[in-house]
C-alpha cells in the first residue's frame, strides 16, 4: 500500500465536492488562467522556444538513459566532497534512512523546504512518530500544513486557500489575530518561520536538478525558504527522485530557462541555489553535514518501456495550468501528492490507480503546454489500455457493441433498434441525460 | 498566414499530392469543352454524423459537390472505432475498425465532417490495424485548401466557433473553419478560453458527467447565440446541454455553410 494508490471511484467523488465549492472553482480559474498566460508570454519572449523544448527534450532524455551513469558519477563527485549519497528502493527505506539520519543527529526540530518526493513517501508522519518536529517553511506548504492538507498543486500548493483561510490558521500558531491582508500575511508567517529556521537541527530540502558531472544539486525557490533550510542546520538533508539527473551545467541552464518560464511566468525564479558539498574547511557556514537520498519507488520500472519519457519531467506543473479537468475538480481528486495530468500519468504507472487515466478528455491541451514535450495525453490513453482495469459490465459492453458494428448489416439492424428503443434508453444513460438532453434519432443519413 | 496553417492542416493528413492534382484537373477543365471531370472523393459520414446529424452530412455532400467534387458514399462504412479505442478496449476498436478498411479504398481522398473522426483514422487506425495510412481530409480543410468559396447564407449573423481538441491539435485545423464562416458573411466571435475542451470526451463525458456538464457550462456562458463545430461529439455535447440550460443552437460547420447558420 503506497502513499500514492487511489482506489477506484475516489476521483469522481472528490471532484463532485470540488465542483460544489463555488469558491473554490473561481480560485481555480483565476490561478490555472494566470499561471498559463503567464508561461504563454514568457515562452513567447523567447526566439525559438520549439528549439528550446526540444533541447529540453534532449537534455532529458539523454540524463535518463544514462542514468546508471550519472547516479555514479554524482555519488563520486559528492563524496569526494565529504557528502554521503544514498540510493533507496522504495518509500519504506528512504523514510528509514531518513529517520537514521534525523536520529544520529540527535534531530528535535526538522525544518523542510517544499519537496514531492517527501510528500510520496509520506515522511512527516514518520519523522513525527520518531519524536520529531517538523515544520515545512514553503508558506504554501506550511500552511497547508497546519491545515493538516496535501498540496493541491505542484508549484503553487495553496491554491485553494483564501487571505481568510490564511489568517486564520496563522493566528492558531500563537494565538494573535491577523488581518487578512497578505503583506501582514506573510509578515506573521515570516515571523513564525524565522525561529523554525534559526533553531532546526536538521534541513530537509527536495531537489529541481541534481547536476551528474559536477555533483551539485540545484533548487529554485521563490521566498528563499531552501537557502535558509539548506544552511542554517547542522544537518541538510536533500531528498529527490531517481529521475532528477541532468549531467552537465549547460543542460542544467537549458532545463532552468524552461522551468521557471514554464511554471509562473518567470524568466528565473528568485533564487537558483546550486548546492556542491557540505561546509569546507575554512568556511564559516553551510551545513556540516550533506546527505543526499535518492528514491526509485518505482521510478526504474518505468525505463525502457514506452513510458520512459514521463521520467523526463521537471514538475513545473505547466500540464496543470492548461488541463480542463484540473481546473474543474481541484488537485485533491488526483490524491494527496501529484495531480493534473502529470499525476494522471505518473500515479498509475508508480502506484495503483486505474482511475486517473480516465480523468481527461484527452484534448491534448497537456502535450501541448509540456516543456520537455512528454506525450501527456498518448500516455494516458496507453494507461487506459494498460491499467485501465474496466468492469466486467464496460468490458461486455464494448465486445458487443463492436460485434454489433462490426459489418453494415449489423449496424443498420442494431441502429434500428436503439431507435425503437429510445425511451428506454432515456432511462438508462442517466450519466448522460441527468445534464444533457439526448438527441432523438430520427433518420440515418444512409437511409 | 492562414494559408500556411491550412497547408499544415493538411500535410498532417498527407494530402499534399492529391491536392496538386486536384489543382490540375481543374486547371485543364478551364480549357477542355468537354464536360468537366469532377475529380471524386469519398464521403465518411461517421456513426455520430449517420445517426444523429444525417443534416450535416448531407450539407457536407452539397458542399464537396459545389466544390467540384462528385462524392462517393461507400455503402459498407460503420465507425472508426474510436469511442472503444479511447476507452482502452484496443481488441473491441479494431473490429470495429476494420470495417473501414473494407468499406474505403486508397483511390480517392476520403473526407469526413470530423476532426475527430479523421484524427483517429490517420494517427491511430493504421497503428491499431497493422495497415498503410489513407489520405482523409477533415472537411473545411478541403474546402479551404481548394479555394472553395461558400455562398453568402449568413451576411452579418454573430456566431462563436468552437474548437474540437482534435481537430486543432491533432490535426492543426485552426483557421480553415473560421475563413469559411467569414466567406459565407458571418462574424465570428471568438470563445473566451477557445483553448478549453468541451467536455465530450467520448465516454469521458459518461465516466465524469459532473465535470463535463461543468465544462461545456463554461463553453455556452461564453457564446453567441449561434455555436458553430466541425465535430459531431463536441455538437451533441453543446447541444444536448444548452437544449437544457441557456438555448445557445449548436450548428455543424457543414450546415452553417451549405444552408445558413440560423
Amino acid at each position: 500500500m503506497s502513499s500514492l494508490d487511489r482506489s477506484a471511484g475516489a476521483f469522481r467523488t472528490r471532484a463532485i465536492e470540488a465542483l460544489g465549492d463555488e469558491h473554490l472553482q473561481l480560485a481555480l480559474d483565476a490561478a490555472t488562467g494566470r499561471l498559463r498566460d503567464a508561461r504563454l508570454g514568457a515562452w513567447q519572449e523567447l526566439d525559438a522556444v520549439e528549439d528550446l523544448r526540444e533541447r529540453g527534450r534532449e537534455a532529458r532524455s539523454r540524463a535518463i538513459a544514462n542514468l546508471d551513469r550519472n547516479v555514479k558519477l554524482f555519488t563520486e563527485r559528492v563524496t569526494s566532497r565529504g557528502g554521503h549519497v544514498y540510493r533507496c528502493a522504495d518509500a519504506t527505506e528512504g523514510r528509514a534512512r531518513i529517520a537514521t539520519i534525523c536520529r544520529q543527529a540527535n534531530a528535535r526540530l526538522v525544518a523542510k523546504s517544499k519537496s514531492m518526493v517527501t510528500e510520496e513517501i509520506e515522511l512527516n508522519a514518520a519523522l513525527e512518530a520518531d519524536g520529531m518536529a517538523v515544520i515545512e517553511t514553503d508558506l504554501g506548504e506550511y500552511i497547508l500544513q497546519l491545515a493538516g492538507e496535501h498540496p493541491a498543486h505542484i508549484v503553487v500548493p495553496a491554491i485553494e486557500k483564501t487571505a481568510a483561510d490564511v489568517a486564520i490558521l496563522l493566528a492558531g500558531v500563537d494565538g494573535e489575530a491577523v488581518e487578512p491582508v497578505l503583506e501582514q500575511l506573510t509578515a506573521k508567517a515570516r515571523r513564525q518561520l524565522r525561529e523554525v529556521f534559526l533553531n532546526a537541527d536538521v534541513g530537509v530540502t527536495g531537489a529541481n536538478f541534481a547536476v551528474a558531472d559536477t555533483g551539485s544539486i540545484c533548487i529554485v525557490s521563490n521566498e528563499g525558504n531552501a537557502r535558509l533550510v539548506s544552511s542554517l542546520p547542522r544537518v541538510h538533508i536533500v531528498v529527490l527522485g531517481l529521475e532528477r539527473f541532468v549531467e552537465t551545467t549547460q543542460d542544467l541552464a537549458v532545463c532552468l530557462q524552461l522551468l521557471g518560464r514554464s511554471a509562473t511566468g518567470q524568466r528565473l525564479t528568485t533564487y537558483t541555489t546550486l548546492i556542491t558539498g557540505p561546509r569546507r574547511t575554512g568556511e564559516e557556514d553551510g551545513p556540516l553535514e550533506l546527505h543526499v537520498v535518492i528514491l526509485d519507488n518505482g521510478r526504474s520500472s518505468l525505463r525502457g518501456t514506452r513510458y520512459e519519457e514521463m521520467l523526463n519531467c521537471i514538475r513545473c506543473g505547466a500540464c496543470l495550468n492548461v488541463c480542463p479537468i484540473y481546473r474543474k475538480s481541484g488537485g485533491g481528486a488526483y490524491g494527496p501528492v501529484y495531480s493534473g495530468p502529470l499525476g494522471a500519468v505518473l500515479v498509475p504507472l508508480l502506484a495503483h490507480a486505474p482511475d486517473l487515466p480516465h480523468a481527461s478528455s484527452l484534448c491534448g491541451a497537456c502535450t501541448e503546454a509540456c516543456p520537455v514535450k512528454i506525450p501527456l495525453h498518448d500516455y494516458l490513453l496507453e494507461l487506459r489500455h494498460d491499467h485501465g482495469e474496466p468492469s466486467l459490465i464496460e468490458r461486455a459492453c464494448f465486445i458487443l457493441w463492436s460485434f454489433a458494428w462490426s459489418n453494415p448489416t449489423l449496424y443498420r439492424l442494431s441502429t434500428a433498434l436503439v431507435r425503437l428503443g429510445q425511451p428506454v434508453a432515456t432511462l438508462t444513460a442517466k450519466r448522460w441525460t441527468s445534464g444533457r438532453a439526448l438527441p432523438r434519432l430520427v433518420r440515418r443519413y444512409r437511409d | 498566414m492562414h494559408r500556411g496553417s491550412i497547408n499544415r492542416g493538411l500535410t498532417a493528413a498527407s494530402g499534399d499530392a492529391r491536392r496538386a492534382e486536384s489543382y490540375y484537373i481543374g486547371f485543364m477543365n478551364r480549357f477542355n469543352n468537354a464536360p468537366p471531370i469532377r475529380p471524386r472523393v469519398q464521403l465518411f459520414a461517421t456513426c455520430l454524423g449517420d445517426l444523429v446529424f444525417p443534416r450535416a452530412v448531407a450539407d457536407a455532400v452539397s458542399l464537396l459537390e459545389a466544390a467540384g467534387f462528385a462524392v462517393d458514399f461507400p455503402r459498407g462504412q460503420v465507425c472508426c472505432g474510436q469511442p472503444a479505442f479511447n476507452a482502452g478496449h484496443r481488441g473491441a476498436a479494431a473490429r470495429v475498425a476494420r470495417t473501414f478498411v473494407r468499406a474505403f479504398s486508397r483511390d480517392t481522398p476520403i473526407i469526413a465532417p470530423s476532426g475527430s473522426c479523421v484524427a483517429m483514422v490517420a494517427h491511430q487506425l493504421p497503428k491499431l490495424l497493422g495497415v498503410a495510412g489513407y489520405e482523409i481530409f477533415e472537411l473545411s480543410s478541403f474546402l479551404a485548401a481548394n479555394d472553395f468559396v461558400p455562398i453568402r447564407c449568413n451576411t452579418g449573423v454573430v456566431v462563436s466557433y468552437h474548437d474540437s481538441c482534435h481537430m486543432a491539435r491533432d490535426l492543426g485545423v485552426r483557421d480553415a473553419p473560421r475563413i469559411l464562416l467569414e466567406a459565407s458573411g458571418a462574424v465570428v466571435q471568438p470563445l473566451p478560453r477557445a483553448d478549453l475542451c468541451c467536455g465530450f470526451g467520448g465516454t469521458f463525458a459518461i465516466r465524469h458527467p459532473e465535470i463535463s456538464v461543468a465544462m461545456a457550462d463554461d463553453k455556452l456562458q461564453g457564446s453567441a447565440p449561434t455555436l458553430v463545430s466541425a465535430d459531431p461529439g463536441c455538437l451533441l455535447q453543446l447541444g444536448g446541454r444548452s437544449s437544457r440550460t441557456n438555448g445557445v443552437r449548436a450548428v455543424h460547420l457543414a450546415t452553417a455553410l451549405a444552408r445558413g447558420a440560423t
